[in-house]
């Protein structure tokens, strides 16, 4: 393929998706200055690989190195906010064993979560762990599928599902009780 | 209280199930199996509406802007690639990857001008795109819409293993294939042919490389629908006997070698490049199947 095509692969498969990218990197540093630099990083690392580039969803090939990119980022950068979450089958045993939310007559109410202020919700979301919210993220901000979501994370669907609602719960009860 | 409608009875399981309905993760039988449960008991109903108030809010959350400035930068990036060729002069560019100090080096050269003198040109008249909650539910909408149409029967319990059920799924649509009136949807052994077919209904290809001098000639392709997702199919034939090649599109896979999935009087064979994970699944003997993995991988490449 040549230069050229691939610049207009890069055009096509890249800048459409640039929203996206500072959101997932937004979540994943924790600010939005650092997503432009980690989303920039990323995107050199894409026009290297672009030839690779296969089809299917380009939203989530990006993302795959925005993901990649954010971690290596931070752990360069940022190294204390690397929290040492443990093992990550430890965390989804516990998210199995605990139920993946809150007893049911512990729920808030939907009307109080859709009432919700957004600073509120973006804190709630802030203090999840990183495996739970990478996961919400990449689903409720960013709109990828189970599967997709399993492919980037390399992991079962089932434990992006038990993630998924792991962290869901966690951000109802949060904004039931700050409300 | 027991139920026979095929969902889990723990209420993990059930939660679980709310949630890939939520999602638009299930297939229309078991959506309306899920919402049975749901008008029929209050709690999962507050359980359902709690799912749906935290996903709308979600969605509403205030989302970066993408800045001018900003998708300059990243549009020059793009550009550094046909300026360096412009000096260099066009020459096959095949299995020469751009190398990354290149790269960089003509990165800052296309943000001088990027910024400068043609902003029009490094900002394609791009609409931002926002995925709202419109992107994904049409998404999965299309998905739901294929696998009713393309499956009678339902495969939806997408929580059990995940693996054994893709290989079975892949096993069952070759038998079904060689029972109906035609293998393939897109009769043709021409890949230009398959690959933009393919491309129209799904938005994926994977590699059709026409091994017709090998003994195996590319007959067709067609989409399969496992685990309630539209994935692209290949068929070669070999003499008599056909081979279909399911390739799921994986994103930032590993790769893997060649490993033996045969059971069922079928030979099935599993492997994954990076860009695709396949499954070749035939009647022949496992070393032919294994010739035809071999040279398909050696002409995918």
């Amino acid at each position: 393929m040549s230069e050229r095509a691939l610049a207009e692969r890069f055009n096509e498969v890249v800048l459409p998706h640039l929203g996206d990218a500072l959101a997932l990197a937004r979540w994943l540093t924790g600010n939005a200055a650092d997503a432009e630099d980690v989303v920039q990083d990323a995107c050199i690392k894409a026009h290297a690989g672009i030839s690779g580039y296969a089809g299917g969803n380009a939203r989530a090939w990006l993302l795959t190195i925005v993901r990649n990119t954010s971690y290596t980022w931070m752990a360069r950068n940022r190294p204390r906010a690397m929290m040492a979450v443990g093992d990550l089958g430890d965390l989804d045993d516990m998210a199995a064993a605990h139920g993946t939310s809150m007893p049911d007559e512990d729920g808030p109410e939907a009307s109080l979560i859709a009432k919700a202020d957004s600073a509120a919700l973006e804190a709630a979301i802030a203090a999840l762990q990183q495996p739970f919210r990478e996961t919400l993220v990449l689903r409720d901000i960013n709109g990828l599928s189970y599967r997709e979501i399993s492919a980037m994370l390399a992991v079962p669907i089932g434990t992006v599902m038990s993630r998924l609602a792991r962290a869901r719960g966690l951000l109802a009860s949060e904004l039931g009780r700050a409300s | 209280m027991t139920h026979d409608d095929g969902l889990p009875n723990d209420p993990e399981g059930i939660r679980l199930m709310i949630h890939a309905l939520v999602d638009g993760e299930l297939d229309a039988a078991a959506a309306l199996a899920v919402e049975r449960r749901i008008a029929a008991d209050p709690r999962l109903a507050a359980e359902h509406a709690r799912i749906v108030a935290l996903q709308g809010a979600v969605s509403r959350l205030p989302r970066p802007d993408v800045s001018d400035a900003f998708r300059a930068r990243i549009a020059a990036i793009g550009m550094a690639g046909t300026e360096r060729q412009a000096s260099v002069e066009a020459e096959p560019q095949r299995g020469t990857p751009p190398t990354l100090p290149g790269l960089i080096a003509g990165a800052g050269g296309g943000q001088r001008r990027g910024a400068g003198t043609r902003p029009s040109q490094a900002r394609p008249s791009q609409r931002t795109r926002r995925f709202g909650s419109f992107d994904w539910r049409a998404m999965a909408a299309s998905i739901m819409i294929s696998a009713v149409l393309a499956s009678g029967a339902t495969q939806w319990m997408i929580q059990s293993g995940v693996d054994d059920g893709f290989a079975a799924a892949v096993a069952s649509g070759h038998r079904r294939s060689l029972l109906a009136a035609s293998p393939i949807d897109i009769v043709s052994s021409d890949r230009h042919t398959v690959k933009p077919w393919l491309d129209a209904r799904i938005g994926v290809s994977p590699p059709a490389p026409d091994l017709v001098q090998d003994g195996y000639a590319l007959i067709g392709g067609r989409v399969e629908v496992i685990s309630g997702r539209p994935v692209p199919a290949l068929v070669y034939r070999h003499r008599e006997h056909l081979i279909t090649l399911v390739a799921e599109p994986q994103q930032g896979g590993k790769t893997t070698q060649p490993d033996d999935l045969s059971s069922g009087g079928f030979s099935m064979v599993h492997w994954s490049d990076g860009a695709f994970s396949y499954w070749a699944i035939s009647d022949m003997e496992r070393p032919e199947l294994d010739d035809f993995v071999a040279r398909f991988r050696k002409a995918a490449v």
